[in-house]
Parts: structure tokens; sequence; C-alpha cells
């Protein structure tokens, strides 16, 4: 309290007042002091603290100046590291240089030490170290020697080269030794060292050359026929084993190429050993020439079918054997360029071709057919002749088998040619077929139908009712036997005509399907089919023939249908034996079905059937128009076209037509009134208007004017 | 049915070596083919033509000329409507072979079939047989005659056109039942000249 409020508080005039001030002031006094004193005591502490605090300022100082150098030394760093990586690359960089230069230092040391080493080799006999240097050589940076160049060395391959050449000139020296003792471990060691030495191809070509030498061997013991006048198939055998010898040797070749991996190089083996097979086949097709004397014409040495049989055999079987060895050569070829890229192996697959194509074993297997199909067509048509003259019309012969004989002929040679295994061989079988076919058998065929017998197939004629039966007629008949004979035998060949086209369609459709897998490629197929399709020729001749036939045997029952219209449109009825005069020709039709189902195929009995009532029909119309009718003889005719066409509706439905045409001229002499005409040509008229008129005319009992009047 | 109403086998014959190949080809596909080898067997090309407004199909055999192929194109002379007869007009040999391929026609040949002779290869300047003695030779032999070059596609158009019309000439005058001794009611058919026994034959 300051004194100027205390002097107001108090009254200090008074003592009391004064007193009070003074204890007030004491009081505060006391409170200053033990304030000050308190802050005395505090005062040392600050003090204290003071002194920390400013001993810690000191100390902060230095670590600012720590931290500065601290952040100074990380800069450094940083920039240290930076150099530092980038001197570690350039050491990279330098290192393999380094590496580089060592091996090209080994490289060059090597180079010596492989021409040395593949000396030492040559001379220690140890192939495959000198090999191993010379694929090492082989292998090596072409740098580093252009560097030891570059730098004035003499060049370091110089050396190399001479010690390789050295070696393969061993090698194929050391080859040709093994080779001569026949030593085949040996063969095969020194083979697997071309490709290392580089030089596969001349590998490949040595290892050819010494199995072509095996081979020959085999095949001059193949080529050994001891039996030659044999029948069976030596000469087919001996050119088996040749061409088996070669496979063999083929085989073998593969394999050694497969293990030192040559690929793509069967052609190069098949090149070489090719000329030792043909000539190998030749000199047994030789043999087989002069043997089964395949030079002279069969027709000149007349040799019998039967005789040419195993020689056809044997010549395509032959065939087929030098085929299948073509069709081996392909395949191996192609499993080996499987190896190697599309362009090689196209290459590959062309060489081969042109190998098959080029060598003489081709032209042998031409040779060969030649002499087949030569052969094969005098066994043809041999055998179709004996078969023919077997079949020509002899007394009391009644059956035929020409047709069967000849084409199991047929099918029998066009087996054989499919199984030679040639397209073109097939193909000139199945014409020569053909020929045969058409020419001979058709042609025979047709030559003996168109002479037919006297009524081939015979319909009854209408008997006179008055008269008796023919039984004098009947017995005469019955003692022509040869007639009779002729009569089945002509039938028989009718038949055998029909057969013959269905057969030829028949073989055309096999032939196609057994030749089929021979053809390599459309073009071939197309061939086949075509030739083929010449089989379709041979058929028409045979239904010519067959038609002719059925030619025959209409015409021949012409003069009975013709009595038979007559009799239908016969005006004076034999009113007492009604039923069996409207009977008759059915009856008699329907015998003669029967005859003739029994004989000749239900379609040619169809056919005969057909223009037999066409006949009747077209006759008694015109007959009809001749004759002059009372009711009673029209109700007559009209009878018998209504059996007639009664019968035709069961038997020959194709004939329907044609007989409700004369039921209805027939309807039209039977009226009762010539008004009737329009209800007899219900429901359909089939008759012109003026025919029906001249139909109504022939009624003797019908005014003319009436008829005339008619609306028809 | 394919699109054709004649169909016609035409059978090339001759010495290996004449161009009958080149023929054909030059015909059928027209180019002469460079470094044409020998045929082996019998090769067969097709090609259709047009002859006043009908198709006609030629089926054309090349045969080959190699004496070892002789019993393969034999087989062929049989069923041919037309054979032609090469030679090569710079080549004697070819020329002088000529009546033994005639005897192989006699002998193999239907007799009716039209033969024509062609003097092949008149492009070359080295000619052998004057064009006037493969004439004369056609003629006595009932052939007609014809000189080509393969190679500059002469007349090779015309060899085959005038094949191709006259065989539809002969099949349209015959165009009458095949087989004689007609059948009366029984036989209406006609020969159907589209099928593969034109009526060349009897
Ligand atoms: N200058 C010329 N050369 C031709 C002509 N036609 C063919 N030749 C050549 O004659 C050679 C034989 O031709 P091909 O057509 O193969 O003879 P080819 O008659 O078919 O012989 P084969 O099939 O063996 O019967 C080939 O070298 C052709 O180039 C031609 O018109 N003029
Ligand atoms: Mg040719």
């Amino acid at each position: 309290m300051s004194l100027s409020l205390l002097l107001e508080k108090y009254d200090v005039s008074t003592d009391e007042g004064l007193q009070k001030a003074l204890n007030e002031i004491e009081k505060e006094e006391t409170e200053v002091d033990e304030a000050l004193s308190g802050v005395l005591s505090r005062a040392s502490l600050l003090e204290g603290r003071l002194r920390t605090a400013s001993q810690a300022y000191t100390k902060l100082t230095e670590v600012k100046t720590d931290a500065q150098v601290a952040a100074d030394m990380v800069d450094r760093t940083a920039n240290l590291a930076r150099d530092v990586s980038a001197k570690v690359r350039q050491l990279d960089l330098a290192r393999s240089r380094v590496a580089e230069c060592q091996r090209r230092v080994h490289d060059l040391i090597d180079l010596q030490l492989c021409s040395a080493g593949v000396e030492a080799a040559i001379k220690a006999h140890d192939y495959e170290i000198g090999a191993a240097h010379v694929s090492r050589f082989l292998g090596m940076d072409p740098g580093s020697v252009a560097a030891a160049r570059a730098r004035g060395a003499p060049d370091p391959r110089d050396a190399m080269t001479r010690a390789a050449n050295t070696l393969r000139e061993h090698l194929i020296r050391k080859f040709e030794e093994a080779s001569r003792k026949e030593d085949e471990p040996s063969v095969d060691r020194l083979f697997r060292l071309f490709p290392q030495i580089g030089r596969a191809e001349e590998g490949v070509e040595l290892l050819a050359k010494y199995l072509t030498t095996q081979t020959e061997a085999a095949i001059r013991r193949a080529c050994i026929i001891t039996d030659v006048g044999s029948e069976a198939c030596v000469f087919a055998d001996a050119i088996t084993r040749v061409v088996e010898a070669a496979g063999a040797a083929i085989e073998r070749a593969r394999n050694a190429h497969l293990v030192s991996q040559a690929y793509g190089l069967l052609t190069t083996t098949i090149r070489i050993l090719q000329p030792s097979v043909c000539a190998g086949v030749r000199r047994v097709y030789n043999e087989l020439v002069a043997a089964r004397r395949l030079e002279s014409d069969p027709q000149r040495t007349a040799m019998s079918p039967l005789s040419v049989e195993p020689v056809l055999t044997e010549l395509a079987l032959i065939h087929s054997r030098i085929w299948l060895y073509f069709m081996f050569l392909r395949r191996k070829t192609e499993v080996d360029a499987n190896q190697v890229n599309e362009t090689e192996k196209k290459l590959c697959m062309e060489k081969v071709e042109k190998i098959i194509a080029d060598c003489d074993l081709m032209r042998t297997a031409q040779d060969i057919l030649g002499h087949y199909l030569t052969l094969e067509r005098y066994f043809l048509e041999e055998s179709v002749n004996k078969a023919l003259k077997m079949a020509t019309p002899q007394v009391g012969v009644t059956t035929s088998s020409l047709v069967d004989d000849v084409f199991f002929i047929a099918r029998k040679v066009i087996r054989r040619a499919v199984s030679s295994g040639s397209v073109d061989g097939a193909c000139a079988v199945l014409n020569d077929v053909c020929g045969a076919l058409e020419q001979h058998a058709a042609r025979a065929l047709r030559r003996w139908l168109r002479a037919p017998p006297l009524e081939p197939l015979a319909l009854a004629p209408p008997r006179d009712p008055g008269a008796p039966p023919d039984a004098a007629g009947d017995f005469a008949r019955s003692l022509n036997r040869d007639l009779d004979a002729q009569r089945l035998l002509y039938l028989a060949h009718m038949n055998e005509a029909e057969a013959g086209a269905e057969w030829a369609e028949r073989l055309a459709t096999e032939a196609c399907a057994a030749a089929g897998g021979l053809a390599r490629g459309q073009a071939e197929r197309d061939k086949l089919v075509s030739c083929a399709g010449g089989l379709a020729s041979a058929a028409a001749a045979f239904r010519a023939a067959h038609d002719l036939a059925l030619g025959a045997l209409a015409q021949a029952v012409q003069p009975r249908l013709g009595a038979w219209a007559h009799r239908l449109a016969d005006p004076h009825p034999h009113t007492e034996e009604m039923e069996d005069d409207a009977d008759a020709l059915p009856q008699a039709l329907e015998q003669f079905t029967e005859t003739a189902r029994a004989q000749i195929s239900a379609r040619s009995v169809d056919t005969l059937l057909l223009a037999a009532l066409t006949e009747i029909a077209t006759r008694a119309e015109a007959a009809i128009l001749h004759n002059k009718y009372d009711r009673e003889g029209g109700l007559g005719v009209e009878r018998r076209a209504r059996r007639l066409a009664g019968w035709a509706g069961g038997s020959v439905p194709a004939a329907r037509e044609r007989c409700a045409r004369l039921t209805q001229a027939a309807a039209l002499l039977a009226l009762e009134l010539p008004a009737h005409a329009r209800d007899a040509l219900l429901p359909t008229p089939r008759l012109a208007a003026p025919h029906a008129k001249d139909i109504l005319a022939r009624r003797t009992d019908f005014k003319m004017e009436e008829i005339k009047r008619l609306k028809l | 049915m394919e699109d054709y109403k004649f169909l016609f086998k035409v059978v090339l014959v001759g010495n290996a070596g004449v161009g009958k190949t080149c023929l054909v080809r030059r015909f059928t596909q027209g180019l002469f083919p460079p470094g044409q080898g020998a045929t082996i067997g019998v090769d067969f090309m097709i090609k259709t033509v047009e002859v006043d407004g009908e198709k006609v199909k030629l089926q054309i055999w090349d045969t080959a000329g190699q004496e070892r192929f002789r019993s393969i194109t034999q087989s062929y002379y049989r069923s041919a409507h037309a054979l032609i007869l090469v030679y090569d007009i710079s080549c004697q040999p070819t020329f002088d072979c000529l009546p033994d391929w005639l005897r192989e026609i006699e002998e193999y040949a239907n007799n009716k079939v039209l033969r024509i002779l062609v003097g092949n290869k008149t492009d070359r300047e080295d000619r052998e047989i004057p064009r006037h003695i493969g004439e004369d030779f056609a003629q006595r032999h009932g052939m007609y005659f014809l000189e080509t070059s393969a190679k500059e596609a002469e007349n090779v158009e015309r060899l085959f056109m005038e094949i191709a019309v006259e065989l539809m000439e002969q099949a349209k005058c015959k165009e009458l039942p095949k087989y004689d001794g007609s059948l009366g009611p029984i036989n209406g058919k006609t020969t159907s000249v589209g099928d593969s026994s034109c009526c060349l034959r009897s």
C-alpha cells in the first residue's frame, strides 16, 4: 500500500491512526522482507540456471559446427560415390576387354596347340582328339585370327588348315581302309568324325560308297536264280531280294546319319547306291526276258492262256515290288528331310523324284509293264476267244455261260493289273477289257441274236373252234428237239446280253474302287475314271444286242398277233362257246407269259407284252374298220376286248391305256342304238369323233344319217 | 450331266520328241513349255470348245512316243474318234517311221477313225521334209494334213477346231439308231451322242 493510500486510510494525525498506519507499514515491511528474502533465495537458483543455459549455448554452437562439417562430408561422399560407380563401369568394360583379349590369346595359343595337337593326334592315330581340335578350330571366333593378323602376325590359320586337311586325308584313308576290311566299328567311328571336321556330306558319300560295295555283294547273291525253269515266281523273288538289300543299306545309312545328326543328306546315299540296284534288277530282268521268252510275240509262240498266267502274275508282282521300293525311297527321304527347313526339304523331295525318274530301274519297270501288258492283252484275247468258241451255238446245246466266262476273265485281268501298282497299267488293261467285251463278246452275242430260230417264244394260234386240237402238229413239234434247243439257246444268249450290260457297269465301279488307291494325284484319278468309263460303251453294246433279241421275239409273234387281232374283230362269233371264245386270247397270252417268264427276265417279258398288246389292239382296230357287224357280232367283239383289257390290267399295267381304247371301240360296235354312243365313250373319250363314227358305221343295222347327226 | 453335247476322244501318236505334248499344251493351256520332258505312258487333258454354238468336249490323250510305252499307248487307239499322227519336219527319221505308225493304227484303231497327219515345228530353219512330201503321204493314206508349230502357235488351234467340226458333222449325220436292224415298236431309242461311245463305231 502506498504511503498516500495509507495516509488516506488512516488518520495519521491521530496516534491511533498513526499507530495503525505504522502497524500497517510494519506489516507490509515484514511482508516485503519476506518477499525479498524469497526473491533473493530464488536469485541463486536463477543464477545457476543461467549458468547452465549459457553453458548449453556454448555447446550448441559446437554442435552446429559439427553438423555443418557432417553435411559437407555427406555431400562429398555422394560425389565420391558417383565417381566410384562410373569408375566401376569403366572397370567392367576394361575387364570384359581383358577377357576377350584373354580368349583371343587362348584362341591363338589353342590354334597353335590345335594344329600341333592335330598333328600329334594324327601321329597317335587318335582321330577323335584330332577331330575335336578341328571342331574347336571351326568353332573359334574369327575375330581372334583377324586381330592377330591385324597386328602383323603370320596367319595362324594356315597351319591349322593344313593340319585339318591332313586329318581329313587321314580320315578318308582310314575310312577306306576300314571299308576294305569291312571293319564295321571303325567305319561307324570314323563316319561320326566327318561332321565334326565340317565334312558331313563327304562322310555321307564315303559311307554310301562303303554300303554300296557291301550291297553289291548282297545283290550279286540275290541275283542268283537256281531254278530258272520253275513256274514259281523265282524272278520276282530275286528282284525282291535285290530291292530289299538296297532298302537295308538305306536304313543302315539313315541310322548312321541320325547318330551324327547329318540330316537332309539321304538323297546323296540313294544317288550313290541306286546304280547298283538298277544293275542288279536289270540283270535279273534280262534273265527273266530270256527264260519267259518275253521278247517273242506271244501269238507266235502259241502259249496257252493257262501257261501265261503264272508269268503274268510274276510280272505284275515284280512291277509292284519295284513300285514299293520307289515309295520306300520317297518315304525315307521325307522322314530324313523333316529335320531340315522347308526349302531344303522341298529340294530333297525334288532330288529323290529326279533320281527315281531318271534311274534305270524306272526304265526296267516300264519295260516290265510293257511286257506285262502285251502278254495280258494276249491272255485276254485268247481267253475271250476260247470262251466264245465254247459258247458258239452247237446242235443240242441249250445253255451258255459266255458272259459269266468273259466277265470272270475281265475281273481277273483287271485285278491283276491293279496288283501291278501301276495306274497306266490298270488304265491300259481297262481299255483292252472294254475292247474285248465290246468287240468280241457283245459282238458275238449280237451276231447270234440277229439270227433267231423259228418262233423263239411261241404264242399259241387262235384255234378254229370247229377244228379238233392240232394233235399232229403238236406231235411234230415235240419231235423237233433240235429247234427247241435252238430256241432255248437263243433265249439264253438274250439273257446273257442283258446280264452283260449290267456286269459291264458293275465292273466299271469295281475297277474304279480297286485302282483308285494307286492314283497319285488328281490327274491319275481322272485318267482311271475315264478309262473305266469306257465300260459304259461295252454296256451299250450288250444292251443293243439284247434289244435286237427283243425285237426278234416281237417280230416272231407278229403273225400270231395278227391272227388273234382278226379273231378279236371277228363279226361271226361262235355263240355256243361264248365264254371259251372270249377267254381264248387271255389264255394264250397267259401261257405265253408263263413260258416267257421262265426263260427271260421280267423286264424283257413286260416289254414284249406291251409291244404285243399294242400290236393286237392296233391291228384289231384296223380290222374292225374292214368288217361289218350286227349287234350280236359287236357284242362278241366287245366281250373279247373286255376280257383282254381285264387280263392286261392285271398283267401288263403299261398296256392298260391302249386296251381301254380298244374296249371303247368295241363298246361302240356293241351298242343297242347309235344314240348311246356318247355313253360308250365315257368317262374319257379315247377315240376322236370321226373315228368313233367310222366304227359305228360298221354296224349294218345303224342308219348312216343317224350316225352323222350324232354329237360326240 | 456336264454341260456339253458332244464328247470326242482325240489321240496323238508319233515318234518321241516330235512335239505332241507341246501341241497339246499349246492348245489346252496356250503356252509352249520350256524343257518339256518326255511323256511317260499317257497323259490326258480336256478342253471344251464351241462349234456352231454347241459345246464340244475334247478329251485329248497325249501318248508317249518311246518304244517301251507302245503296249500302253496301243490300248488307247480303239476308242479314239480322231488320231493325230505327228512327225517333225526337221527330222527325217520321224517321217520315215510313219508307215510303222500306220500299221499300228490299222491293227488297233477303228477303221472309221478320223486320221490327221501333222508335220510339226514349222518354225525351224532346218526343214528336212518339204511340205508337199507330207501332203502326198497324207493323201495317199486318206488322211487330213496340216503343218504346225507348237512354238509359234501356228495352226494348232485350227488343227483341233477342224477335228471338232469334222467329228461333230460325222456325229450329226449318224444320229440314227446306233445298231442296225431297227426294232420296230420295241426299240425306238436313238443314240445319245453325249454318251461315251459315240456313233463313229458301228
Ligand atoms: N522349234 C520347235 N520345237 C518344238 C516344237 N514343238 C516341240 N518342240 C520341242 O521338241 C521337243 C520335244 O517336244 P515334246 O512335246 O516333249 O515331244 P513329244 O512328242 O511329246 O515327245 P514324247 O512325249 O517323248 O513322245 C521339246 O524340246 C520341245 O521344246 C515346235 O513347234 N517348234
Ligand atoms: Mg510327250
